[in-house]
């Protein structure tokens, strides 16, 4: 029997003045006791709205209006707050992305548990104690953190907290929804890892939200992809990487290359997901759908049988009963892609002819920070040096701490190095004052990491992309209007005048970024800072806004500076790569040099931690 | 397989779905709805606001339009003394033989002015100090902090009185710089605990990059994120201005020249009203002081769309 039961499960968003939004649309799935589930899809998919609506969490104004969802065999869809309470944490529980927000910061780790473990049982604080240590270790963190408040904790150190929390009572039953979204690549895997194997030993059932879909596939026995509020493809995890059938699930796929193959090509969907306040006919991914046919955009296709799982693909199921299967098929459609591609050769460029724009040399910056009596410090920034030219994209690798960011700072001059010298051109960028700091920026730019907050609500687009303009290149305001509007354009957001007019909240996060990028590029700067771009954005749209500011940079011959945390697009887009780790450099040098051939334990780590499905064909090739 | 636009990046509204456009034409729309009263649609859009709008509408008016709602003039004392409302004067007259409607109606116009420029003074003052101290920091803030502080400290309508006796001269006009000059602190500790949320965000680091100057960060930038905030907070200095009038003059520190609801309550007090049965004016005063009040709260609950334009759609 299974342990949770979804039928024909609809929840609807009723709103007062806008139409009512059919997020979750007849799903009906099943998770047997100790199964690990994933549930994929993009953002506004509906994933998180599903995953709520089986743990009966969801708040209103969303609602749900049909189908039923059971528990252990009993129909918990009306049962009411007081009979589920008892159930909550003891039978099951949760850890979202921000559970490490969760943590409530009075109080030590150990008193969270033991509210915890006390409202449900009778234990002595000895024995909860006893527990707690059990449970940390579980995690990975010693017993002795049990006495730390949470900010005395790291991200990835009180998402385990609150994975272990979610885990105290022994439930039978625990959604994951993004759980690792907004750490470090190296962090993410290793609460992953770690993860499965506690729940292989405790043998708890998992449904997995994600937008990652490869980090799904690694970790999952069985993979269900959403779709605009349906579930268009559910198969087993290693059937779905070695054919997947869905163009949506193969969408979603080709976001992931290996990184050290000779040419990447990765792909991405364009197109965002439809309006479900609004009526509609036929798949709704029949507009973003390359291999749509006439059919598609008429008739709404069923979740049928095929193979081993379950399909909803018109042409997915003709090509099954002309007996085109996709293991006949090959790899090949991990080529023909669906979507459009960005492809990445290895083209050996001469990096000696490109002129330098900016020059890092032994630049070092040291942090002291007073705590109490104690004072501490810290090397933020060792010794480092680089050199940005023209046209050229230096990739700056490593997890948070390494010092990144602080080499942003000293680069755009918000701080100054204790020692080394940073000059851009015959400009010392270590010595300017506020005046010349602030005609430098006319020459540097930044990207920033969360287009939600880089962008302010209360501004139309094109007022947002005219202030640079005035300012820094002192056009009129017509002049600036006009070639604000072929900014747009050149991000490829057309046509311009239409969206100039918008503000932020109408505009989705890809769209968002490339506003971003444009007005970085406003004043033609001749250095551009690109702090973690892409990693706010859903995996499916990544390789879209990679190629813009691949393009951008070439034909512009901007310097960029590409702060991330992931190889795969620093190797995608860089032509150097910077490994930093504890604010020294441990490898740098070109892209495909340092990717096809690590020297550094470190680099081998960060390495290793890219969520590639394909790993094991690789290897196998 | 169809090989769709390979290798050439298809723009982002290429593949936008055709919604779309429908959704383009309803914020035109609605773009136009507010266009004609700007800010007072989206205040209309909320009802308790609306209500508080209607309130408001209708002192604005009365005391605009005093001269022509009053039946005499609320200064002239030539009729019988102590009169029943009723008798010809619709809240009777007074022991000296005024009209107290016509005063009631003349007060209006002292409320309001000294609630708006009261409060317009207040709040500059509070935006100006909490604004720079919460974005700058540093010295900066703990000096402006330690001022602040110091003026929640002071017991207001003490500071006031005093003031008010030793201040050269005695008009009306005295009493609002007074108040406005005491009454921002409050005020500036909130918009500086709000500044301090705002300026982590990029979009302030994206302005600074872009080259704005400090104080077009601060007004270009951060205001527009907490116009809901300043005008609440607008809205409390004008209430608290009224009240403080109202107060000052029913003590005795007002004006007694001046025509104002505070000192309407003060003479009603004064001459034992309650005593003589004059119970009208004694109300009235009170009744139209908490009622206009009870207007600028009620606006309030409209305020929050103001400045987040998401909210507005919802």
């Amino acid at each position: 029997m299974s342990l949770l039961a979804v039928d024909q499960l609809d929840v609807t968003y009723l709103t007062r003045k806008r139409p009512p939004v059919q997020a979750v649309r007849g799903v009906s799935l099943t998770i047997g006791p100790g199964e690990f589930v994933g549930l994929v899809g993009e953002s506004g998919s509906g994933k998180s709205t599903l995953g709520n609506a089986t743990i009966r969490l969801l708040s209103r104004p969303g609602e749900i209006t049909g189908g039923t969802v059971s528990f252990n065999g009993q129909d918990i869809t009306a049962l009411g707050e007081d009979r589920l309470r008892p159930m909550r944490w003891r039978d099951i529980s949760t850890v979202f992305q921000s559970s490490m927000n969760s943590l409530n910061p009075v109080m030590p780790i150990e008193a969270q548990f033991r509210d915890a473990i006390q409202a449900h049982s009778r234990a002595s604080n000895g024995q909860v104690r006893k527990r707690v240590a059990e449970l940390l270790t579980m995690v990975d963190i010693d017993p002795s953190f049990m006495r730390f408040y949470p900010h005395e904790l790291s991200g990835g150190m009180k998402q385990r907290v609150a994975l272990a929390l979610a885990l105290a009572l022994e439930p039978k039953f625990v959604l994951l929804d993004e759980p690792t979204t907004g750490l470090d690549v190296v962090v993410q895997r290793a609460i992953l890892e770690r993860l499965r194997v506690i729940q292989r030993e405790q043998e708890f059932a998992v449904l997995l939200i994600s937008h990652d879909l490869g980090s799904v596939l690694e970790f999952s026995d069985r993979v269900l992809v959403m779709y605009a509020g349906e579930i268009v493809e559910e198969q087993a995890a290693a059937d779905m990487l070695r054919h997947p059938r869905h163009p949506y699930s193969r969408g979603l796929l080709g976001s992931y290359a290996s990184p050290t193959a000779k040419t990447i090509a990765i792909t991405y969907i364009p197109g965002r997901p439809p309006d479900l306040s609004k009526p509609h006919q036929g798949c709704l991914f029949a507009p973003r759908c390359v291999d749509a046919i006439p059919l598609c955009r008429m008739k709404a296709p069923e979740l049928l049988p095929l193979g081993d799982g379950l399909v909803a693909c018109h042409v997915a199921k003709m090509r099954a009963e002309a007996g085109q299967l996709p293991e006949q098929q090959g790899r090949s459609w991990r080529t023909q892609a669906a979507g459009a591609v960005f492809t990445k050769h290895t083209v050996a460029k001469d990096p000696t002819g490109a002129e330098d724009i900016l020059r890092f040399e032994g630049v070092s910056k040291l942090y002291t920070r007073r705590r109490g009596f104690k004072t501490t410090l810290v090397q933020a920034v060792d010794d480092v040096s680089f050199v940005l030219s023209k046209g050229h994209v230096t990739a700056l690798v490593g997890q948070s701490g390494s010092g990144k960011s602080t080499i942003a700072k000293l680069v755009t001059g918000i701080e100054r190095p204790d020692s080394g010298e940073i000059s851009f051109g015959d400009l010392r960028v270590d010595r300017l004052g506020r005046r010349g700091l602030r005609d430098f920026r006319k020459h540097i730019q930044m990207v920033f990491q969360d287009p939600y907050s880089a962008l302010n609500p209360a501004h139309t687009v094109l007022s947002t992309l005219m202030r640079p303009l005035i300012n820094h290149k002192g056009m009129s305001r017509g002049q600036a209007q006009s070639r604000a509007l072929e900014l747009l354009e050149t991000v490829g957001l057309t046509p311009p005048e239409r969206f100039g007019q918008r503000h932020p909240h109408q505009l989705s996060g890809g769209q968002r970024q490339r506003i971003v990028i444009a007005r970085a590029l406003a004043p033609e700067p001749a250095i551009i800072i690109a702090d973690e771009p892409i990693s706010s954005l859903d995996v499916s749209i990544r390789a879209e806004i990679l190629e813009l500011l691949d393009g951008l940079v070439r034909e512009q011959g901007i310097a960029m500076l590409y702060i991330t945390h992931d190889l795969l697009s620093a190797r995608l887009l860089a032509d150097d790569i910077i490994v930093l780790n504890e604010g020294k450099v441990v490898e740098a040098g070109r892209a495909e040099d340092v990717i096809a051939n690590p020297q550094h334990a470190y680099t081998q780590l960060l390495l290793r931690s890219i969520p590639n499905p394909f790993v094991e064909e690789t290897a196998a090739d | 397989m169809s090989m769709l636009q390979q290798g050439e990046t298809p723009t982002v509204s290429d593949a936008l779905p055709l919604d779309e456009e429908g959704a383009v034409e309803q914020q035109t729309r609605a773009n136009r709805r507010f266009r004609v009263p700007g800010w007072l649609g989206i205040l209309w859009e909320n009802r308790k606001s609306r209500v508080g709008l209607v309130m408001l509408a209708i002192f604005l008016i009365v005391a605009v339009f005093a001269p022509l709602f009053s039946p005499h003039d609320p200064r002239s004392n030539d009729f019988a003394p102590n009169l029943d409302p009723g008798s010809g004067h619709l809240l009777g007259t007074t022991t000296k033989g005024e009209d107290i409607f016509s005063q009631l109606v003349y007060g209006a116009r002292t409320s309001l002015i000294v609630g708006v420029v009261g409060g317009l003074l207040a709040t500059a003052i509070a935006l100006v100090i909490g604004l720079t101290a919460g974005y700058l920091g540093g010295t900066v803030n703990e000096v402006l902090t330690f001022f602040i502080n110091l003026a929640l400290v002071v017991p207001i309508l003490p500071l006031i009185a005093l003031l008010s006796a030793y201040a050269p001269g005695q008009g009306l006009w005295v009493v609002i710089l007074i108040i406005g000059l005491t009454g921002w602190a409050s005020g500036a500790r909130l918009k500086k605990a709000q500044i301090l949320t705002l300026r982590s965000r990029d979009y302030i680091t994206a302005a600074v990059f872009a080259g704005e100057g400090l104080w077009q960060v601060i007004f270009r930038e951060i205001m527009p994120n907490m116009i809901s905030l300043v005008v609440v907070g607008f809205m409390g200095s004008a209430m608290g201005a009224i009240g403080a009038e109202a107060g000052l003059a029913f003590l005795g520190f007002g004006n007694p020249e001046t025509i104002s609801w505070g000192t309407m309550s003060y003479w009603a007090n004064n001459q034992g009203a309650l005593v003589t049965g004059q119970w009208a004016w004694l109300l009235a005063p009170g009744l139209a002081l908490s009622f206009l009040i009870m207007a600028l709260t009620l606006v309030n609950f409209g305020v929050d769309a103001l400045g987040n334009p998401q909210l507005r759609e919802e």
